[in-house]
């Protein structure tokens, strides 16, 4: 590929800049050498292909979104490791009660709102203990249980999953979006606004989804009396919340309050990054455990793939490649402002089964704002389009955590995940065109 | 000697332990039986590994614990190791984390040396791999019934002898069919043969095959060979010689009541990739259990 001349119309470096890209993506799909591995060779080669300076490609390496990205896995290593679990069991029951279905809209509902405001795998971390709690509870006979134990499970996933949209700080992919957009002078959406787009898409999601998994692994136990029971009688014996775990919930509503109110101003990673110094300053959390709770090599992915889409966008590459797919587009119909929209959102939600979130948007995003139409409705579009990972274990880390269990099979997610997956497309369509 | 023995669950792989342990009892090989749990993305890799830890804390045992209790139980009902280790029952807290995704608990042995239990994740093939590089095992024991064509790409990757625990019922008496050629493989294959027989109390058919009528001097001598072998040590044996597609005749002569005993096949293994060999289609074809000796 390298070789090979540039096409019309895009500058030797935008080329180097998408060998690079494919590479990366091919290298991040297969796995065959470590995550970090391809981040370091992201940033090699694009000093090496002389698409910038070293200074130029370390000062792109680390952004808000990057310190926003480690911040909110420190934070979750530090809150999950309260043990706020059994809390949050007594909660959801006494919601729910001890009806199957209510307890599955309680799920997602409880899992997409405390994914809006924490990553997404610290809510199925802390919610998946509980809901197994309730399927071991229901039967002795795994084969019984095998519909029930999936229905929870891809409750607690998928509603984690949709509910990281509700605000910014609900996953780093809306933060690197921000950084976009502010970059390519789209202009600046507060941490409200966002809430004002994005929760009515929630509102309208979490219902379907409860229908959508309801029917789709509809179990045999209508009502769970006597493992809601169980459950009740395990949680009661942990007593009463400790200092610790009241404390824990007051620094995170600091760290929330910071990003409505000040996230503007100081950005949202530095603010997770004040609520790990509270976490470390209190005593709550260990640095060794946050050192071996927390992916490292996930941060210098992002970082690097933002590093990428930076450099898409300054060499060019990001307007020629939307460029390009405009002119395709207009092959089929002169108005291209739907089928623009349709193509940037299933290409996200596509991606996003196949690669992470976060890197999907670092790398589509720039390409989506260049693609012409309202860049505030693409680029949000395509935010909420990367948490449509619903297909595939490999999508999310709360799709693989729910693997991790054992009692979810592969063929499960596309049995849910598809008709999730077009409800999910549908409602941002309508949403975005009418809200 | 060394077996690595791969258990799926308990519902499906009671044969392949059952086989597994008798064959090495009859070696006095050291064993360890693995199981290898879903594979975890790098990505999700730290998220899922907290997450079994909060699991661990509502007393939730990590996927794969149960299925190695279950071989603790078996090894214990069939006493194939120490008293004293089957009075201290399977603890879980002994479930050493020896790597990334591997771990590891030691089982002091009886008949058999030592016999350990692990459990990884991953993609089966690549930890099974990677576990027979780790221990340098002899022989890899797998049951008919996994993924299909893994134990097609066993014998193509794993530098151990493989052992195909396929379709074996207990209640079913079977023979050894035993193919001798002038393969470099064979003697080999002829000794782990007596070994296989001896544990299982069973005879020998010792068979030849050429696609000619002449029978060439490589391969009557280890056909004379194997059956002064089996002589010796009072081993009950017919010997056969046949004519025809070898694949075939073994097939036949097969059925579902023999253990097939084979040395692998010489061919390069790009070869073997493209062509197949000899050994991997009577490892397809038939229905009973076979060893393919390297």
């Amino acid at each position: 590929m390298y070789n090979i001349p540039a096409p019309t119309g895009l500058s030797v470096e935008g080329y180097r800049t998408l060998i690079i890209v494919v590479m990366a993506i091919i290298l991040i799909v297969f796995e065959p050498v470590p995550l970090p591995a391809v981040a370091m060779m992201i940033l090699i080669l694009q000093v090496l292909l002389g698409i910038d300076t070293s200074n130029g490609v370390a000062k792109s390496f680390m952004s808000d979104a990057v310190f926003f990205i480690m911040g909110s896995l420190m934070l979750a290593v530090a809150i999950v490791s309260q043990g706020l679990d059994s809390r949050l069991a007594l909660g959801i029951i006494k919601l729910t009660g001890n009806k199957t279905w209510k307890i599955v809209i309680g799920f997602i509902a409880i899992s997409a709102f405390l994914s809006s405001f924490i990553g997404e795998h610290t809510v199925t971390a802390m919610m998946m203990p509980v809901g197994l709690t309730l399927v071991k509870n229901s039967g002795v006979d795994k084969r019984s249980t095998s519909k029930l134990a999936a229905l929870i499970l891809f409750s607690i996933a998928y509603g984690s999953a949709m509910g990281s949209i509700g605000t910014p700080s609900g996953g780093g992919r809306n933060v690197i979006m921000l950084g976009y957009m502010k970059e390519f002078g789209v202009g600046n959406i507060s941490y409200l606004e966002w809430m004002k787009y994005a929760y009515p898409i929630l509102f309208v999601e979490i219902p379907l989804a409860a229908v959508i998994l309801w029917y789709t692994f509809k179990p045999r136990q209508l009502i769970l009396d006597s493992a809601v029971r169980k459950l009740k009688i395990q949680v009661t014996k942990k007593g009463s919340m400790r200092g610790n775990e009241l404390l824990t919930i007051f620094i995170f509503i600091l760290v929330f309050l910071g990003w409505v109110l000040f996230s503007s101003k100081v950005g949202l990673g530095i603010i997770a990054l004040i609520g790990v110094f509270l976490y470390m300053a209190f005593g709550l959390i260990r640095w060794e455990d946050l050192n071996r709770n927390t992916n490292w090599g996930v941060v210098i992915l992002f970082g690097a793939a933002v590093s990428l889409g930076l450099h898409m966008k300054d060499t060019g590459a990001a307007f020629w490649v939307a460029d390009t797919a405009i002119n395709w587009m207009k092959m089929i119909s002169d108005d291209v402002s739907i089928i623009r929209w349709f193509i940037a959102v299933v290409l996200t939600g596509l991606l996003t089964n196949l690669l992470s979130n976060a890197a999907t948007v670092a790398v589509i995003g720039p390409i989506v704002l260049n693609m012409g139409g309202d860049p505030l409705v693409m680029g949000f579009s395509t935010a909420i389009a990367s948490a449509f990972a619903y297909l595939t274990v490999v999508a999310s880390p709360t799709c693989m955590i729910i693997h991790s269990s054992g009692l979810v099979d592969k063929s499960d997610y596309l049995r849910a995940g598809w008709k999730m997956f077009i409800m999910s497309v549908l409602v941002l369509f309508i949403i975005s065109n009418f809200w | 000697m060394k077996f690595l023995i791969a258990v799926g669950s308990q519902e499906f792989s009671e044969p392949t332990l059952r086989v597994g342990m008798q064959v090495a009892k009859a070696f006095k090989a050291a064993v360890t039986i693995a199981y290898v749990g879903p594979k975890i993305s790098k990505f999700s890799a730290s998220q899922v590994r907290f997450t079994q830890e909060r699991m661990e804390e509502w007393e939730f045992d990590r996927p794969g614990v149960e299925v190695l209790e279950w071989a603790f139980a078996f090894l214990a009902d069939n006493n194939y190791i120490a008293p004293t280790t089957i009075e201290a029952g399977f603890s879980k807290n002994t479930l050493v984390q020896t790597s990334g995704n591997r771990c590891e608990v030691y089982l002091q042995g009886t008949v058999c040396k030592d016999v350990n239990l692990i459990l990884r994740n991953g993609d089966i093939i690549a930890e099974l791999r990677d576990e027979v590089q780790r221990g340098k095992y002899d022989v890899t024991i797998i049951g008919g019934s996994q993924k299909k064509g893994m134990a097609h790409d066993l014998v193509q990757y794993i530098d151990s002898s493989i052992f195909i625990v396929k379709n074996y019922n207990q209640e079913q008496s079977y023979s050894l069919l035993l193919p001798v050629n002038d393969s470099p493989h064979t003697p080999k294959a002829v000794k782990y043969g007596v070994r296989v027989a001896q544990a299982f109390d069973i005879k020998v058919n010792l068979i030849t095959v050429s696609k000619t009528e002449s029978f060439g001097e490589g391969y009557t001598q280890a056909s004379n060979r194997a059956s002064k072998l089996m002589r010796r040590v009072g081993i009950d044996h017919e010997h056969r010689y046949k004519t025809g597609d070898p694949v075939m005749i073994i097939k036949n002569e097969a059925g579902n009541n023999h253990i097939i005993v084979m040395g692998a096949s010489t061919k390069n293994p790009l070869l073997k990739f493209f062509a197949g060999s000899k050994p991997l289609k009577v490892m397809e074809d038939c229905q009973c259990p076979i060893l393919i000796v390297k």
